[in-house]
C-alpha cells in the first residue's frame, strides 16, 4: 500500500476552510473587534473638522488593529492550545507551519474587513474621502499595522502559556494601549510620554496611517514609523515564536 | 530492522532537564498486532507514544514507522500512522461533519457527502453530522475520534487510553472497532490503565515503570511466568491471579504522582 502525503496547499486549503468556518460560527468576537473603530468613527463625527479626518480614520483602523492582533489572535492560539487542538493537528503529515499560517491569513482577512468598514463608515458617515493612491497605501499600511500587533500577539501566547493569563494580560495590554497612546498623544499625560509615545506600536502604527492617508504630505516622520513598524513586528513576532510552544503542559 | 516490523522502536531516550522519562526503551509492533504499552502514572508510556506521534525530540534513539524514520522522514512516518490523543479535542465551533472533512483533506483524502453519510453511519451517528463535537456522549466522540484517526486507513493506529470513562457497552463497542482495524491487517499501539482490557484485546504488552521496559510478553505468558511468584500471590485476591496482579507485583504498591 502506498502511503499518501498530503500536498502541502492541499493541507493549507484545508485548514483555511476550517478556520474560516470557526470565525463564521464565531462571528460575533469578530464583530466586536469591529465595533471600537466603528464607534470612535460615529461619535467623533464632530471633532473630525478640528483634527482631521485622516486623524479620526487611521485611530479607528489602529484600534481595530490592536484588538485583531491581542483579543482575536492571541485570545484563540492561547485557547486552542489549552484545548490541545494544536496537538492533534501536529500529528498530520503537514508543515507546522501551515496551522499558524492559516491562522494568520483569517486574521488578515480582519484586517481588510476592518479597513473597508472604517473607509466606508469614513465616507458616508463622516465625509472622509482620500484619493484612490491613498486608500492603496492605507491598505497596505493597515497589514503592516496588523503585523505588528499580531506580532505582539505571538509575543504574549509565546512567553505566557495559561490562557487565562493571556486573556487577562491581553486586555490589560488593550486597556493602556487605548488609554495611554490616545491621551498620551494629546499631551494630557505630560510632554515626555506625548515625545515617546509616537515611537510606541501605538504611535508609530497610527503615524504611518496617518502618512499613508495623506500620500502627498508624507513626511519623514512617516518614514521613520514604518520603520520602526517593521522593528516591532520582526522582535515581536520573532521572540514570540521563538518561545512558543505547542502545548501547555 | 526487519522489514516486517510496522512499528521499531530502538534505544529510546527522552529527558525533560536532569528528569530522564524514558531510558533505552526497545520494542516493535508486527502488523496485524494490538500491542499495549501499561505502566503507572509517570513510567514513560506516553513520553514513548509522543516520541513515535513526532511530538516530542527524543534525546537518542531511533523510532521506525512502516520503514519510515520518523526524524528522516517525518510526513511519510506521520501519513502511515493513525493517531487517537489521550484529551482529543477539536475546534469548539466545528461541527462533526466539518470536522472529518478537515482531517480527511490533511490526510489527503478525498471525501463527499456520500462519503460522510456512509462513514457516520458505519458509526451510528448518520443524523450526528450537523451536532458539534462537545455534543456527543463520551462513547460517541470516542468513536468520531477513532473513525478520524483511521480516516486514511493507516498501517498503524496509535490509542492514547482511549476507553477512559466510558460506560461498559461504549467500551467493548470500540474494542469490536479495534479487532476490526486488527483483522485488515493494521496493528495498534495503545496505551491504557485498564488491565482488564489489556488482557481481553492485546496480543502483546510492554510494562514500562521509571522511563524502562520490564516485561514485554502475551498477557498469558506474563500471568503464567509470575503465577508462582511470592509477590504476585501477595497482591493476589480471591486466590485468582491476574493480569493486575502480575502489574501490581512488578511495578509496586506505591501510588505514583
Amino acid at each position: 500500500m502506498e502511503t499518501l502525503v498530503p500536498k502541502t496547499s492541499t493541507a493549507l486549503a484545508t485548514l483555511l476552510r476550517a478556520d474560516f468556518q470557526t470565525l463564521k460560527t464565531n462571528r460575533r468576537s469578530a464583530i466586536l473587534s469591529l465595533l471600537v473603530p466603528v464607534i470612535i468613527l460615529i461619535s467623533w463625527k464632530g471633532v473630525i473638522a478640528k483634527l482631521g479626518g485622516a486623524y479620526a480614520l487611521s485611530s479607528a483602523i489602529t484600534f481595530g488593529l490592536i484588538a485583531i492582533g491581542l483579543m482575536g489572535y492571541s485570545i484563540s492560539i492561547a485557547r486552542d492550545r489549552d484545548k490541545g487542538i494544536f496537538q492533534r493537528l501536529r500529528v498530520a503529515p503537514i508543515p507546522t507551519w501551515t496551522i499558524m499560517v492559516s491562522r494568520i491569513c483569517v486574521q488578515l482577512f480582519l484586517i481588510i474587513l476592518l479597513t473597508i468598514a472604517v473607509f466606508l463608515i469614513g465616507n458616508f458617515y463622516d465625509k472622509v474621502t482620500l484619493t484612490p493612491l491613498a486608500y492603496v497605501i492605507t491598505f497596505f499600511i493597515a497589514f503592516l499595522g496588523g503585523a505588528v500587533y499580531l506580532g505582539l500577539g505571538q509575543l504574549i501566547v509565546g512567553t505566557i502559556k495559561n490562557p487565562e493569563t493571556v486573556n487577562a494580560t491581553t486586555r490589560i495590554v488593550y486597556f493602556l494601549f487605548i488609554m495611554v497612546g490616545m491621551f498620551g498623544e494629546m499631551g494630557m499625560l505630560g510632554d515626555i510620554v506625548k515625545k515617546y509615545i509616537r515611537y510606541s506600536p501605538y504611535g508609530a502604527v497610527k503615524i504611518m496611517l496617518i502618512g499613508g492617508m495623506e500620500p502627498n504630505h508624507w513626511t519623514s516622520n512617516a518614514t521613520t514609523a514604518v520603520l520602526v513598524s517593521i522593528a516591532y513586528a520582526i522582535v515581536f513576532a520573532g521572540i514570540g515564536i521563538k518561545m512558543f510552544k505547542w502545548n501547555t503542559k | 530492522m526487519r522489514e516486517d516490523y510496522l512499528l521499531e522502536v530502538n534505544n529510546l531516550r527522552v529527558s525533560y532537564g536532569i528528569v530522564k522519562a524514558v531510558q533505552d526503551i526497545s520494542f516493535n509492533v508486527l502488523p496485524g498486532e494490538i500491542f499495549g504499552l501499561l505502566g503507572p502514572n509517570g513510567a514513560g508510556k506516553t513520553s514513548t507514544l509522543s516520541s513515535v506521534e513526532g511530538l516530542l525530540k527524543f534525546d537518542s534513539g531511533s523510532i521506525t514507522i512502516d520503514g519510515f524514520n520518523v526524524i528522516k522522514e517525518p510526513f511519510k512516518a506521520r501519513a502511515s500512522m493513525g493517531v487517537q490523543l489521550q484529551s482529543t479535542s477539536f475546534q469548539p465551533e466545528l461541527n462533526v461533519g466539518q470536522i472529518l472533512y478537515l482531517f480527511a483533506g490533511i490526510y489527503g483524502v478525498p471525501l463527499n457527502t456520500e462519503k460522510l453519510k456512509n462513514i457516520l453511519a458505519d458509526i451510528n451517528l448518520e443524523d450526528s453530522a450537523h451536532k458539534k463535537f462537545g455534543q456527543l456522549s463520551g462513547g460517541q466522540q470516542q468513536r468520531v475520534s477513532l473513525v478520524i484517526a483511521t480516516i486514511h486507513n493507516p498501517r498503524l493506529v496509535l490509542l492514547d487510553e482511549p476507553t477512559t470513562g466510558l460506560d461498559p457497552q461504549s467500551r467493548r463497542q470500540l474494542w469490536d472497532r479495534m479487532e476490526v482495524i486488527k483483522q485488515r491487517g493494521h496493528s495498534i499501539l495503545l496505551t491504557t490503565h485498564s488491565m482488564e482490557e489489556a488482557e481481553a484485546i492485546c496480543d502483546r504488552i510492554a510494562i514500562v515503570d521509571h522511563g524502562s521496559i520490564i516485561e514485554i510478553n502475551t498477557p498469558q505468558a506474563l500471568i503464567e511466568k509470575y503465577r508462582h511468584d511470592p509477590e504476585v500471590i501477595a497482591v493476589s485476591r480471591r486466590n485468582k491471579i491476574t493480569l493486575e496482579d502480575v502489574f501490581i507485583a512488578l511495578t509496586g504498591r506505591a501510588i505514583r504522582a
